[in-house]
């Protein structure tokens, strides 16, 4: 919070005679969102809140806030600081009695605007992000500017305020790997970074953006984003850790969902209901694997229905963090201690979830035989190929012979999926007493809590309409959370820092108008699709700026919430493993399919029980494919990508907590993975020119699109030689390192260590 | 290293400035930034990687923790719990008293009782029960604490396991060792805080989540040292990359980060050159603390170890040279301890018997060791499965099973450990005549966590970390420390 008043205030012991304090200025209207409810969720919510209301006191709904008190007053009337108690109670000097016990007590000034919120009424206001965002919000006005975007208009607005200058663009080279990375999760390829770069049209950043947005790539890239919130895994999770070996056909639906830019209203009803829809296509079907991915429990002696239950919070939790950002784990047990939640509302929403029949057998049921839409598109272009050559007769053909293999090795696969039970042996929900699942209190039928159902009318009675209700446009959180997820994304921090929390103790955004701007934008400009809103981002000056730093803005704003610099975050796990096997040409650029199991140091799964073997593909190709294949285990999963911050997939997870990690140096530098892709650039570089200055040239070009600095040719230049001299005394050493490669010389030696210095730049493993 | 000095100091003026302004009174000050297997930089990860709390409000008597885990729950009514009266017992038929309300993993119908199946004698000034199966551990048991009475809900391997090393029978909890490590910092910043070592049949049914750092930064996550090949993963140079290539390689890569540092100003460049530096010395250090053949050869006779070998035993004298090293929490699983009497090795008298043979004499020779180099003052030992096993022979479907075996139970098992301001020479807590229930001295798992954390100096209610808008401790909302332990 920012009161302009706090500025320089030292916590000041509370003085007999409160004066109220001058700062509130008795007369200004007290704001209950920024002013008062900071100031009763640090202080008094843990014992007047959700969880506990000593004395008959929770200021978490308002109408208990001024109900009577166990004592017989009231804590508040509203129009009297007198008659409140509360008012009393905080001015206390005996110590027994004053609030809250313990701690240095609140400040006058809070005391003020207390007393001064009581006076003018004590009006609650609804939690910011529970109000509908404003339909007609539109982009501050700016005197002298010229500034179209309205993303640039909000920031140079604040700036103003501020006193803060926006940084200058980010050079071209910078500029294209930021915005390759971002929009396809890889570095861009050798023919659009030379066109690009040569271009000096004013359509030119335009044109690339349009380019990537269409790539097949910005499918996969944008699906390893969500499939962290859908814990997509190969595996059950728990002791046995079975393997799920269909599930990759979901993420082939996700993928393909990102390619087509499907509206986010459909891709959330598809995956969380698309089985109650009218005759669903497959792919609707396969859409619902989604909430198959949480976990069962197949450790002999388990009981079933203890982890179906399990599966069925997961789900409830799962669906509030992912689509309102809004923590419902807390309210399992017992009242949202922060927000208006109540108890018995977690087990109304637990009711849309709990009649789907799975119910934690090894088998996964129930499952569907499905094909993925690539797959079912393949088909059909077998099937052409087919028909054409009958209808010509040339049926002895070879590419007809081959065709038709094709066609038939394509066969649907057994997918968990979600089927609601037969209306006559639907399950009865019961609240958990305490979050128990064996004690049941009260029975619920399906309901959305009414903190967040406010603003719609229509109280939604089964799962199909619990997903119509979230992408109801007049939701207020769906499109905020969401857009705010993209925002994290591309500046490696959201406007709302806590993506998964938008509740009263989550963090509040820094630009409340572009956040909200861009939420309408989606659902009524954009008709909820991505990229075009993905590319008003990218278009933006804001997004475009340089992320170069001076001492004195990293002290003003070192987390760069006021956006005066471009983003500058290591790249993903996902994204650090591609580059290597991008740059050094090594990556298989196949788009979808099942999941691969590239190299991994032997022994990794043995901490797993059962027959499970990863076993390596013969064939570099299927070593080489994207990260987003690999084969995820939930007990053990892909060892490199855990070393960057990729999660378990044991639960939804919003936000990656990005380390810096020696154990990463291990990876890049050592795991036989990244050093084959140095020797493959080294090779590469080698083969460029007989000369080391355009050797070294070449790997920086190849990977971070710019030449070497003098000072960073001379670093380089200098390591050839030491290196150089260390190999031709030691012939062995150079057989060993130049295993695999055709020419075996010590200058090849020094030169894969050159390319090493490259690939471990901070520059290349970072989106600058 | 020069340079690399030199970046620390630099850092450390940074931060301590950034302290000052802005990371309160417990922010990340020098002493944390030295310590780089801890957290590292503020700017990137907020005050999030390290704990700057007020959990810190006592004194502490450990400053490591050696946890020996037997994955699979050994029997207590064989090896210390001794129950004279389970003799008598000896196939009869169970009351139905035990049975009413009570869920099993296997046991269905009505089982019978099952004696204790070796014999007992006393031993030490404390006269401990201990069973023929761990002679060597006798010679220590005045040495050590037996609690008779924990006790859990839960009665399946994984979430057992889970719930002893996370607080939580589920998934997705940070484990004991990284909230240590999060709240406490390194001691070594050439060695991670937090090592695993898994010796045994099988896995452990956990999982790597038994060590995984759950929602707390990743950084705090347990690094396996492996018995075979690399002790830790990609810590070995590829082959041909000589140590002097390497620290050329190390030396260009800071050289040209360094420069970008001064272009761009990303403290996070600062923190990056010094985990490669980091990571240069722990190839260094990593081989050195887990190469066990410059021990002296009295030592190897004590443990019964031989290098090279992938032992229980290896692993104590490890865990011991960790120790040594100043790494915190040392976890140690053993496994396949499993024994339901239903095959002929998952067996009291089979794959039990064996599993107490590889743990005795190096058990015994931790304690031992420990205790001549004056560690045990500030070293706890603890000792345990996931929970115990049932006085009854298992039977499932109503038929007994072929093998002499134990169903998992919660209700009451023991464990022992010593050091660090642990009361040695004694048993806490007891339990009814046929080691059904407890009736004493009960410690709940959430207590032991407590105590735990106490003895390193930890408010097990303070050590708190916000996820998912509450705050998560290692106790849940349990756990109350058992003073009655402690010295």
């Amino acid at each position: 919070m920012n009161f302009p008043c706090h500025r320089g205030v030292l916590i000041l012991a509370v003085i007999a005679v409160i004066k109220f304090s001058s700062c509130s200025n008795s007369g200004d209207t007290i704001d209950f969102n920024t002013q008062v409810r900071p100031i009763l969720n640090k202080n008094c919510m843990s014992c007047h809140g959700g969880v506990r209301q000593n004395g008959g006191l929770s200021f978490l709904f308002p109408e208990m806030a001024v109900d009577t008190l166990d004592s017989g007053n009231f804590a508040i009337v509203p129009g009297s600081t007198k008659k409140s108690v509360l008012i009393d109670r905080i001015q206390q000097q005996d110590p027994e009695l004053r609030m809250p016990p313990e701690g240095p007590g609140l400040t006058e000034e809070e005391i003020g605007i207390l007393a001064d919120w009581i006076k003018q009424g004590a009006r609650w206001d609804n939690h910011w992000a529970y109000k509908p965002p404003d339909p007609g919000i539109q982009a501050p006005e700016l005197e002298h500017s010229e500034l179209s975007n309205p993303i640039d208009r909000f920031v140079a607005d604040k700036l103003n305020k501020e006193g803060l200058a926006p940084s200058t663009k980010a050079d071209k080279a910078t500029l294209l790997r930021r915005v390759s990375f971002d929009l396809v999760g890889l570095p861009p390829s050798k023919e659009m970074a030379d066109e690009f770069l040569a271009d000096n049209s004013s359509q030119a950043y335009e044109r690339v953006v349009d380019k990537l947005l269409a790539s097949p790539h910005y499918g996969e890239r944008w699906a390893a984003f969500w499939l962290d919130l859908a814990r997509y895994a190969d595996s059950q999770g728990y002791q046995k850790d079975n393997l799920r070996p269909t599930m990759w056909l979901y993420r082939d639906w996700v993928i393909n969902a990102f390619n087509q830019d499907m509206p986010f209203d459909q891709f959330t009803i598809e995956q969380l209901a698309g089985d109650l829809l009218v005759n669903p296509t497959e792919d609707q079907l396969l859409a619902t694997a989604f909430h198959r991915n949480t976990m069962n429990n197949d450790e002999g002696g388990t009981d079933d229905e203890e982890f179906r239950v399990a599966a069925v919070l997961d789900r409830v939790n799962t669906t509030f963090e992912v689509w309102q950002g809004t923590t419902m784990g807390c309210v399992q047990c017992h009242t949202h201690p922060y927000d208006p939640i109540k108890h018995e509302e977690y087990y109304k929403v637990y009711a849309f979830f709990n009649n789907t029949q799975d119910s934690d057998k090894t088998s996964d049921v129930p499952n569907a035989m499905l094909l993925s839409t690539p797959q079912r598109d393949l088909k059909a272009r077998y099937e052409q190929e087919i028909k054409k050559f009958r209808a010509s007769g040339d049926t002895v053909n070879n590419t007809y012979q081959e065709a038709l293999k094709k066609y038939f090795s394509i066969k649907p696969l057994k997918v968990p999926v979600m089927k609601e039970m037969p209306a006559d042996s639907s399950r009865m929900s019961h609240v958990f007493v305490r979050g128990n699942w064996l004690v049941h209190g009260d029975e619920v039928q399906p309901s959305v809590p009414e903190a967040l159902s406010q603003p719609l009318s229509e109280n939604p009675s089964n799962r199909l309409e619990l997903a119509q209700w979230l992408v109801d446009p007049q939701n207020p959180l769906t499109a905020r959370v969401m857009v705010n997820r993209l925002w994290e994304q591309m500046f490696g921090r959201g406007l709302v820092e806590t993506l998964e929390d938008f509740g009263s103790q989550g963090s509040m955004p820094v630009y409340p108008g572009l956040l909200d701007w861009m939420a309408i934008q989606f659902i009524h400009q954009h008709q909820w699709k991505f990229k075009p809103l993905l590319k008003q981002i990218v278009l933006s000056e804001t997004y475009q700026q340089s992320s170069s730093v001076s001492p004195e803005l990293l002290e003003l704003d070192p987390y760069n919430r006021f956006l005066a610099r471009g983003p500058r975050v290591r790249l993903s796990a996902e994204q650090i493993r591609d580059q290597a096997l991008a740059v050094s040409g090594l990556l298989n650029q196949r788009v979808y399919g099942p999941s691969v199991m590239p190299l991994q140091p032997e022994g990794v799964w043995n901490v797993i029980r059962h027959v499970e073997r990863w076993e390596t593909p013969k064939d570099p190709e299927n070593q080489n494919r994207r990260a987003l294949y690999t084969f995820w285990r939930r007990v053990s999963p892909y060892p490199s990508m855990m070393t960057f911050d990729a999660t378990s997939r044991e639960f939804c997870v919003s936000r990656r907590i990005r380390t810096n990690t020696p154990l990463q140096a291990f990876v890049t530098l050592n795991d036989p993975v990244f050093f084959n892709a140095t020797k493959v650039l080294a090779v590469n570089m080698h083969r460029v020119s007989d000369n080391l200055e355009k050797q070294i040239e070449y790997g920086f070009k190849q990977t971070l699109y710019r030449r070497p600095t003098e000072s960073e040719l001379q670093s380089l230049t200098a390591l050839f030689g030491k290196t150089l001299n260390v190999y031709q005394q030691q012939p062995l050493q150079v057989t060993e390192i130049t295993n695999g490669v055709d020419i075996r010389t010590p200058e090849m030696a020094a030169i894969i260590n050159l390319a090493a210095v490259i690939l471990n730049l901070n520059e290349t493993i970072t989106k600058g | 290293m020069k340079l690399f000095e030199e970046l620390l100091k630099k850092e450390s003026e940074y931060f301590t400035r950034r302290h000052f302004l802005r990371q309160g009174s417990l922010g990340l000050g020098v002493a944390a930034l030295a310590s780089l297997m801890g957290c590292k930089n503020p700017l990137s990860q907020s005050s999030v990687t390290r704990y700057t709390g007020s959990a810190h409000n006592l004194v502490p008597k450990a400053k490591r923790i050696i946890f020996l885990h037997m994955a699979g729950a050994p029997s207590q009514l064989d090896l210390f719990d001794y129950k004279p009266l389970l003799h008598q017992l000896d196939g009869k038929e169970c009351p139905q008293s035990l049975l009413e309300g009570k869920r099993f993993a296997f046991i269905t119908g009505v089982p019978e009782m099952l004696g204790p199946q070796f014999s007992f004698n006393q031993y030490g000034q404390s006269g401990s029960w201990v069973s023929e199966l761990l002679p060597h551990f006798t010679e220590v048991v005045d040495d050590v604490l037996f609690m008779k009475s924990l006790h859990t809900e839960e009665f399946n391997h994984a979430p057992a396991q889970l719930f002893m090393h996370t607080g939580s029978p589920r998934l997705g909890r940070p484990s004991f060792g990284s909230w240590v490590n999060y709240g406490l910092g390194s001691e070594n910043e050439n060695l991670p805080g937090f090592v695993v070592m898994v010796s045994g049949q099988s896995a452990p049914s956990g999982g790597k989540s038994l060590w995984g750092s759950g929602f707390l930064p990743s950084i705090h996550q347990g690094v396996e040292f492996r018995s075979k090949g690399d002790p830790v993963l990609f810590v070995s140079n590829p082959d041909g990359v000589p140590r002097n290539v390497r620290r050329a390689v190390t030396d260009a890569i800071n050289q040209i980060n360094e420069t970008a540092y001064q272009e761009v100003g990303d403290p996070e460049i600062l923190t990056r050159m010094a985990q490669y530096e980091m990571a240069f010395k722990m190839q260094m250090s990593v081989p050195q603390a887990t190469d066990i053949g410059d021990e002296p050869d009295y030592i190897h006779q004590l443990y019964g170890t031989e290098p090279g070998k992938v032992s229980f035993a290896n692993n104590c004298l490890l865990a011991r040279r960790l120790a040594e090293r100043g790494v915190r929490f040392i976890q140690l699983y053993h496994r396949g301890w499993d024994s339901h009497g239903s095959n002929d090795f998952e067996n009291l008298h089979g794959g039990f018997k064996t599993r107490c043979t590889e743990i005795d004499q190096a058990m015994t020779a931790l304690v031992k060791d420990l205790k001549q180099r004056g560690m045990l003052e500030d070293t706890l030992v603890v000792w345990g499965g996931e929970f115990g096993r049932t006085p009854m022979q298992e039977n499932r479907q109503g038929k007994t099973n072929p093998f002499k075996g134990r169903d998992h139970h919660g209700n009451a098992f023991t464990m022992w450990m010593t050091g660090a301001g642990v009361k040695t020479g004694i048993s806490y807590g007891e339990t009814d005549e046929i080691g059904y229930d407890g009736i004493s001295g009960k410690i709940h798992i959430h207590d032991l966590q407590a105590t735990l954390l106490h003895q390193l100096g930890l408010n097990h209610e303070k050590l708190t970390y916000q996820f998912q808008g509450r705050d998560f401790r290692l106790t849940d909302v349990h756990g109350k420390v058992v003073k009655e332990i402690l010295t």
